[in-house]
């Protein structure tokens, strides 16, 4: 198990490395940083101003070179400008600072410094983090309850008019997705166009003070579209289940149905449905780009966002590497979790 | 006195004022740094850390006085120097992105980038003057916009939030990039203005970024979490007049013209151009190619936002009989003309009516629609097109820019020695009232010679909550926070 743990650990090391990369050679090509460039000084700059600035804030040294100092391998830049002035990465690209180290890169636990956000890549992803995580949570709370509520009683008789109506109703929020129930539920519920006016049609006051009022609506739109492909997963891993030769002795023993699902059927039948939530939780942390763009709720998937549209180089490599941690995270958990739920399994 | 108002606003960062390439910057540091000159919605600029300004004959020199008595929050005098300094620092041509160079490049070496020795001097603690290179009217007018906001001499961008020292009556509270920004009064200072009677009502204002779809304002909006918007466009303004919001509205200086080129036949011929203007009712352009979002203009690109324009002089009456009469009498009755515009948007809507008026007047048009790659590669060339012109304080800066002979944006081809000798005139008139009088010969010459139809002036509009006083939509989107408030 140890051993498992361990090397799975440097599994994602090495994804994260590998992404990383990728990540900063895109961002660091020329266009991209003439577009960092013109967002951080002006929209007006003329080429040479921009090869300035650039050259200016070690943006043109090396790909390798740039990439060690982020690492934290090779000490930060320090160039004197043709403007005069001498910045230093390890002065958040600015005027040099007395105390700065000579590395500062993620080994030495800095992750860099937001051009979008002026502020340490750390705290906004910390910050966003844990926005994200407060909505997630409460989807996670409204989906996987009622996903598996449904899929069981859809799946334990399976055919009946119950699973045909269950069935249906997931196949349709499995189809409907989220850009459209949104704005529907934003339509229908907050508009005074409709008039009900029940809820709130923005999450913004949320971040802070989150009510049902103003936080249902979100965490809803995002539950209803995982919710149907949870149920049909559960439904269908149910529906075996419910045929195998086992239940159907119980039965002949003449146990009571209410506890053959309960006790004989829904261990095993869970089995499927639990890789699939643990495989919901990275989708949840990219898939709710839209849900939070649309209820503007500034969570990790507008912070993707903006680091993107913006060319933010710290910003987009952090993301990226809680990405590849909570995609591995996830499925060790799940790993772990079959052989809890299914003895049959070994981990070695 | 006193409460909060909530606005949505994109929050960007904050960089060196002279740098700022958007107004939704400077309205957050407008808390705590002021401007020496105030532009108006009527066109009129007044003194704010200023208390007159003056220039000789022919507008080289420029004489500023300063208000006395105001204190930065730091509790130091506010003096010539000061200003003084800021005006040699927006000179600095070596700072990149510093707009604020080519509002003074009338004071600038152009060898060094720099302001021109001698060019901004400090004469005592309350007077500044100012040495030209050329007759320039626009410098004042520059003063008044954005970037100008005046910081103290310890000015750092790494300190100015942190550090904020300025002459306003604001301190900024928090600033989020993207999320949200607060500033709130800056309590026990003795703010010049109150003493001025210039207001500082409120003690706290929220900018929330709610990103860039209007449909993302409008449930914000609808939710109650902020009390006015930034900027209302398009479909919009109806929707949030639906909701009951207050609009306020002006008419801004951006507008279309729709112009003949007489660079081409027949529209060397003045009864040809005469014909065209007259046969268009700007009214009802305004309304079909402009949604009603504006103001019928008078054909001349001067109006009522312009401190100079001369109300008096109206264009040609819309008379469409008259119209064919001079169009048959110049010998072109049968000409079909082909009138260019871009294929989307209120250029494509405000040609199709024109083109509608004109066959309707028995002149034959026809209509072709271009995609913007194609159409921007030759927009001044086009022999009868259609072209949109961003708003500009001064009336004399847009005929300098695109009806004075041999300019590069003369896409109307003109050249006329009169006008030209006119523009040149009042180019020198630093006194508004003074140039009224020659701007009324010009505006008399652009609309007799048929330059153009500049069917109307395009608004901007903004909404707000019931009961706020002070929240105007600003003709160039300038930062007058201090004249927010609640109604008593």
């Amino acid at each position: 198990m140890g051993m498992f743990i361990l090397r799975r650990t440097g599994v994602m090391l090495l994804t994260a490395i590998c992404l990383t990369f990728i990540v900063f050679i895109m961002t660091n090509l020329y266009p991209n940083l003439e577009k960092l460039a013109k967002n951080e000084g002006n929209f007006r700059m003329s080429d040479a101003e921009v090869a300035s600035f650039l050259g200016n804030r070690g943006y043109t040294q090396g790909k390798l070179q740039n990439y060690g100092e982020w690492l934290g391998v090779l000490p930060g830049y320090v160039i004197e400008g043709i403007d005069g002035k001498t910045r230093g990465r390890c002065s958040n690209h600015g005027a040099i600072v007395e105390d700065a180290g000579r590395y500062c890169g993620v080994l030495q636990g800095d992750w860099g410094f937001s051009s979008r956000f002026k502020e340490p890549v750390l705290k906004i992803v910390a910050t966003r983090l844990a926005l994200t995580g407060k909505l997630m949570f409460w989807v996670l709370v409204v989906m996987v309850p009622g996903a598996l509520l449904i899929g069981v009683m859809a799946g334990m008789r399976e055919g009946s008019r119950l699973d045909r109506s269950l069935s249906t109703g997931a196949i349709v929020t499995t189809a409907t997705p989220e850009y459209v129930s949104g704005v529907i539920f934003i339509a229908i519920f907050t508009s005074s166009a409709v008039g009900l006016k029940w809820f709130k049609g923005s999450a913004t006051s949320a971040m802070e003070n989150a009510t049902l009022e103003n936080f249902l609506l979100p965490v809803l739109t995002i539950a209803i579209y995982g919710m149907g492909y949870i149920a049909r997963m559960t439904r269908a891993s149910m529906a075996e289940v419910m045929t195998a030769q086992y239940i159907r002795t119980a039965r002949l023993k003449g146990v009571s149905f209410a506890n053959i699902v309960l006790k004989h059927a829904l261990r095993n039948a869970l089995i499927a449905p639990f890789t699939v939530i643990m495989l919901q939780i990275p989708w949840l942390l990219n898939g709710v780009v839209i849900v939070e763009v649309l209820f503007n709720f500034k969570g990790f998937g507008w912070v993707l966002v903006q680091a993107a549209s913006n060319n933010d180089i710290d910003l987009l490599l952090a993301v990226s590497v809680v990405g590849v941690v909570v995609v591995l995270l996830t499925q060790l958990i799940s790993d772990i979790g079959y052989v809890f739920l299914n003895p049959r399994i070994r981990i070695s | 006195m006193g409460g909060t108002i909530r606005m949505q606003m994109d929050v960007k960062a904050m960089k060196d004022p002279r740098t700022h390439d958007w107004t939704q910057i400077s309205i957050f540091s407008a808390g705590w740094l002021e401007y020496l000159v105030e532009y108006n919605n009527d066109g009129s600029f007044t003194p704010m850390l200023l208390t007159s300004w003056e220039a000789n004959a022919d507008a080289t020199q420029y004489v500023l006085k300063i208000r006395e008595g105001v204190k930065w929050n730091n509790g130091d005098d506010f003096t010539a120097e000061d200003v003084a300094r800021n005006i040699i620092g927006w000179c600095d041509k070596g700072l990149e992105g510093n707009s604020m160079a080519g509002r003074m490049a009338s004071l600038v070496d152009e060898a060094t980038g720099l302001a021109r020795e001698g060019a901004v001097v400090a004469v005592d603690s309350s007077t500044v003057h100012l040495n030209l290179l050329q007759p320039d009217i626009t410098i004042v007018p520059g003063m008044a916009d954005y970037p100008a906001q005046i910081v103290h001499k310890s000015f750092t961008v790494e300190t100015m939030v942190s550090n904020p020292i300025g002459t306003g009556f604001m301190l900024p509270e928090n600033l989020e990039v993207g999320v949200k920004a607060s500033i709130v009064r800056n309590e026990g200072f003795e703010w010049w203005g109150y003493a001025a009677g210039k207001g500082g009502y409120v003690d706290r204002i929220e900018f929330i970024d709610y990103g860039s779809d209007p449909a993302t304002h409008m449930a914000g909006f609808e939710a109650e979490e902020f009390d006015l918007n930034w900027e209302s466009t398009g479909e919009f303004v109806e929707l949030f007049d639906s909701l009951g919001l207050v609009k306020t509205q002006v008419a801004s200086g951006a507008t279309i013209v729709v112009r003949p080129n007489q660079d081409h036949a027949p529209y060397d011929n003045k009864m040809v151009r005469q014909a065209l203007a007259m046969a268009v009712d700007n009214n009802v352009i305004n309304e079909l190619g402009n949604a009603s979002l504006g103001v019928a203009a008078d054909n001349c690109h001067v109006g009522p936002m312009h401190p100079e324009h001369n109300p008096d002089v109206t264009r040609a009456p819309f008379d469409p009989v008259k119209a064919k009469a001079l169009m048959d009498a110049s010998g072109h009755g049968d000409f079909e003309h082909e009138l260019r515009s871009l294929d989307t948007g209120f250029w494509k809507d405000t040609c199709d009516a024109v083109a509608a008026q004109l066959r309707d007047a028995g002149i034959k048009v026809k209509r072709t629609l271009m995609p913007g790659s194609t159409f921007w590669n030759d927009w001044t060339k086009f022999p009868y097109s259609a072209t949109n012109w961003n708003h500009r304080p001064l009336g004399t800066q847009v005929l300098g820019l695109a009806y004075r002979s041999g300019e590069a944006w003369n896409e109307f081809a003109w050249s006329n020695a009169e006008f030209d000798s006119l523009l040149a005139e009042a180019n020198s008139l630093a006194n508004a009232d003074e140039r009224r009088v020659v701007m009324g010969k010009i505006q008399a010459i652009v609309i007799d010679e048929g330059v153009t139809c500049q069917p109307y002036w395009r608004s901007v509009q903004r909404h707000n909550v019931a009961g706020l006083v002070g929240v105007d939509m600003h003709i160039a989107y300038l930062p007058q926070i201090y004249k927010w408030g609640h109604a008593a």
